[in-house]
């Protein structure tokens, strides 16, 4: 069987000393970050994206992979302990895990989200081997005008399911573009918006970016207000008992099944997973006033479905190469500066790159339970460092993760440049993800653009006539049209109420 | 006045500023045709989209109005990009360590406890570990001070 044959050279790639050494400091990477608040994922891998430009290519994108889902286990344990969610993801586990904390269930409710998320990881993998083949075969056969209305969906959807305001949104997502446009124009050698500056001719370096708009602006912004500390509380026994297990079993498997669903979509991801299964337990239970109060299900089904989806957001991103959230723009860029193209190419090219790292994310899976599990009273010690220690680090960090890009000081002014338009975005409540999203797929999109209209004569009905295409794009405009409704507009602005 | 000072106002002239900035920068690049794009085709087109897009975020928070902007404190923000400056700066010149102290010394002015034994024991925490990390661990090629090692 083939898919046999793929999982055993997915094995013998993740089980090399190296890699497993490299999934292993990315758990523990994760975990940190997950249980630190003020840093996320985003800043964190942008960070560390000069340094993976040291590693081999699956090396680095295992490390990267292992951040990413061991910030959600991390940011559960702060948000049970402490009420402070580490991560956007697990703002939900607050509601009832912080107060199971407080009955005394703390270790319980630990025990419940790490056994949880590790289940829904494992199914979450077991879909993107499922469905990675077929996918890729399908892109295979899209031409330039097919790829490029799959990218105008992926960013619409992205923008419509995963921001505030959509108009907004939108002209993020177009101003990403514009900056993506940066550097020399491929098919002409045209200067574009170099301003004569030779470390621009090669484009912009969206590792700065990201730094700056994710990392250096939420670090101001905490400045600003001033995090507070409560007492960690103690975690008691591990163990839950009988009638706990017994209501977190159907929990965990309803958000496995929704987590793996919508992190699939573009613009899903780990946090409208963790929400959406919280909503749903809340609907289904017979005695809904319960939750806010510690209830099992509310802590078990949203962490189970945030890690879930952080896995199978992996799936649009390595078979169509279209990222669905920030964190998987920055993965396109780590392949990219490896020198690989992401795309359905990566799979039937780089064969090992592609299965190792995803049995890779399933030993990963398995560290993090014993990472988060037995090794709880370190992450709690953790928690007592009081920001004013973190927040230079942090900035540090950022720094000479700048410079190391390619040893010039020129990226360090460009994290400071951005880390005021950062802030700039913050205080508008402009999102900065459709914006990465915009710039990482910006010069993509205008290659495939440019394609199809070369190949068409000229004429923009290339655009419909080919029925991918078309499909696509009365996909992207019932999806615009439906957030026009006004009762689907009203819906959406509670869901985001509720997160705010 | 207050009117104006919102949110959605605000960002809707960004957006105008962007793509008018572009625009005006981009004026030399040649258009080109459909068929035979040149390279400022595409930067054209994004322009106008951005420019329409400000316009109409600008009068729907005219028409409806929207949140208004909180009050911006000064001080994280510009000691915080004086700090990044400051290392860009001096990290080539001096290297890393006179680099950081710099930085992480402004930093911790920018928060709103600032004891000086804590951020002389968090430098002294940092320069060891960084050392350790990106010249020893990684091999970079920077100068931990410059001139002496």
């Amino acid at each position: 069987m083939e898919l046999l044959d793929n999982l055993f050279l997915g094995l013998s790639v993740a089980f090399t000393f190296q890699n497993l050494t490299y999934a292993l400091l990315g758990c523990m990477v994760g975990t940190l970050i997950g249980v630190l608040p003020g840093i996320g994922p985003v800043a964190t891998i942008a960070m560390l994206l000069p340094i993976t430009f040291h590693l081999p290519p699956t090396a680095s994108l295992i490390m990267l992979a292992g951040i990413y889902y061991g910030a959600q286990y991390g940011g559960s344990t702060t948000s049970i302990l402490v009420n402070l969610p580490g991560e956007a993801s697990s703002v939900v586990t607050c509601l009832d895990g912080y107060q199971m904390a407080r009955r005394g269930r703390a270790g319980a409710a630990l025990s419940i989200s790490a056994v949880g998320s590790f289940f829904a990881g494992t199914i979450g993998t077991i879909i993107i081997v499922i469905f990675a083949e077929p996918l890729t075969r399908m892109a295979q056969k899209f031409g330039p005008a097919d790829y490029c209305s799959l990218m105008a969906l992926g960013l619409v959807a992205a923008v419509v399911l995963a921001s505030g305001s959509i108009t907004k949104a939108i002209a993020m997502v177009f101003l990403g573009l514009l900056f993506g446009l940066v550097g020399t124009d491929v098919n002409t050698g045209a200067q574009r918006f170099t301003f004569d500056i030779p470390e621009l001719s090669d484009g912009i370096d969206f590792a700065p970016i990201a730094m700056g708009l994710f990392g250096i602006a939420e670090i101001v912004v905490n400045l600003e207000k001033h995090l507070e500390r409560s007492g960690a509380i103690k975690v008691g026994s591990l163990w839950p008992t009988r009638e706990e297990i017994r209501r977190a079993t159907p929990a965990i498997l309803r958000g496995t099944i929704l987590g793996s669903l919508l992190g699939v979509l573009p613009g899903g991801g780990p946090t409208l997973g963790a929400f959406s299964a919280y909503t749903l337990e809340k609907k289904l239970s017979k005695n809904p006033g319960e939750f806010g109060k510690g209830a099992v299900e509310g802590v078990a089904s949203p962490e189970a479905a945030n890690n879930a989806a952080a896995q199978t957001s992996f799936i649009p991103m390595l078979t169509l190469g279209i990222p669905s959230n920030a964190v998987m723009a920055l993965m396109v860029g780590a392949m990219i500066i490896q020198g690989i193209q992401p795309g359905p190419e990566v799979m039937t090219k780089k064969p090992d790159l592609f299965w190792g790292m995803i049995v890779s994310m399933w030993i990963g899976n398995a560290m993090l339970v014993i990472i988060n599990l037995p090794m709880i009273g370190m992450w709690v010690k953790l928690l007592t460092v009081p920001y004013r220690f973190l927040a230079p680090a942090i900035l540090l960090f950022c720094c000479i993760g700048a410079y190391s890009l390619q040893n010039s000081t020129f990226h360090v002014m460009q994290v400071a440049i951005f880390g005021v338009l950062g802030y700039i975005f913050v205080k508008l409540g402009c999102e900065g993800a459709p914006f990465l999203l915009g710039l990482v797929l910006g010069p993509q999109m205008e290659e495939y653009f440019r394609r199809a209209m070369l190949l068409s004569r000229g004429d923009p009905m290339v655009f419909i006539e080919r029925p991918i295409s078309l499909g696509l794009l009365i996909a992207t405009a019932v999806l615009l049209a439906l957030m026009a409704l006004p009762s689907i507009k009203k819906a959406r602005e509670e869901a985001f109420q509720e997160e705010g | 006045m207050n009117r104006l000072l919102t949110k959605d106002f605000l960002s809707g002239l960004m957006f105008v500023a962007f793509g008018l900035g572009a625009l005006y920068v981009g004026q030399h690049l040649a258009v080109g045709t459909p068929v035979r794009m040149g390279p400022g085709y595409v930067p054209r087109m994004l322009s106008f989209i951005m420019l329409a897009l400000g316009v109409l975020i600008c009068i729907v928070a005219i028409v409806s109005g929207s949140e208004p902007v909180e009050r911006p404190k000064w001080k994280p923000i510009t000691l915080v990009t004086i700090g990044i400056v400051c290392f860009a700066l001096l990290f080539e010149r001096a290297g890393l360590i006179p680099a950081l102290i710099v930085l992480v010394m402004i930093a911790s002015l920018a928060g709103e406890e600032f004891k000086l034994t804590e951020v002389i024991g968090n430098i002294v925490v940092l320069s060891v570990l960084c050392t350790l990390v990106f010249k020893v661990g990684l091999g970079m090629n920077i100068a931990v001070v410059q001139g002496i090692w």
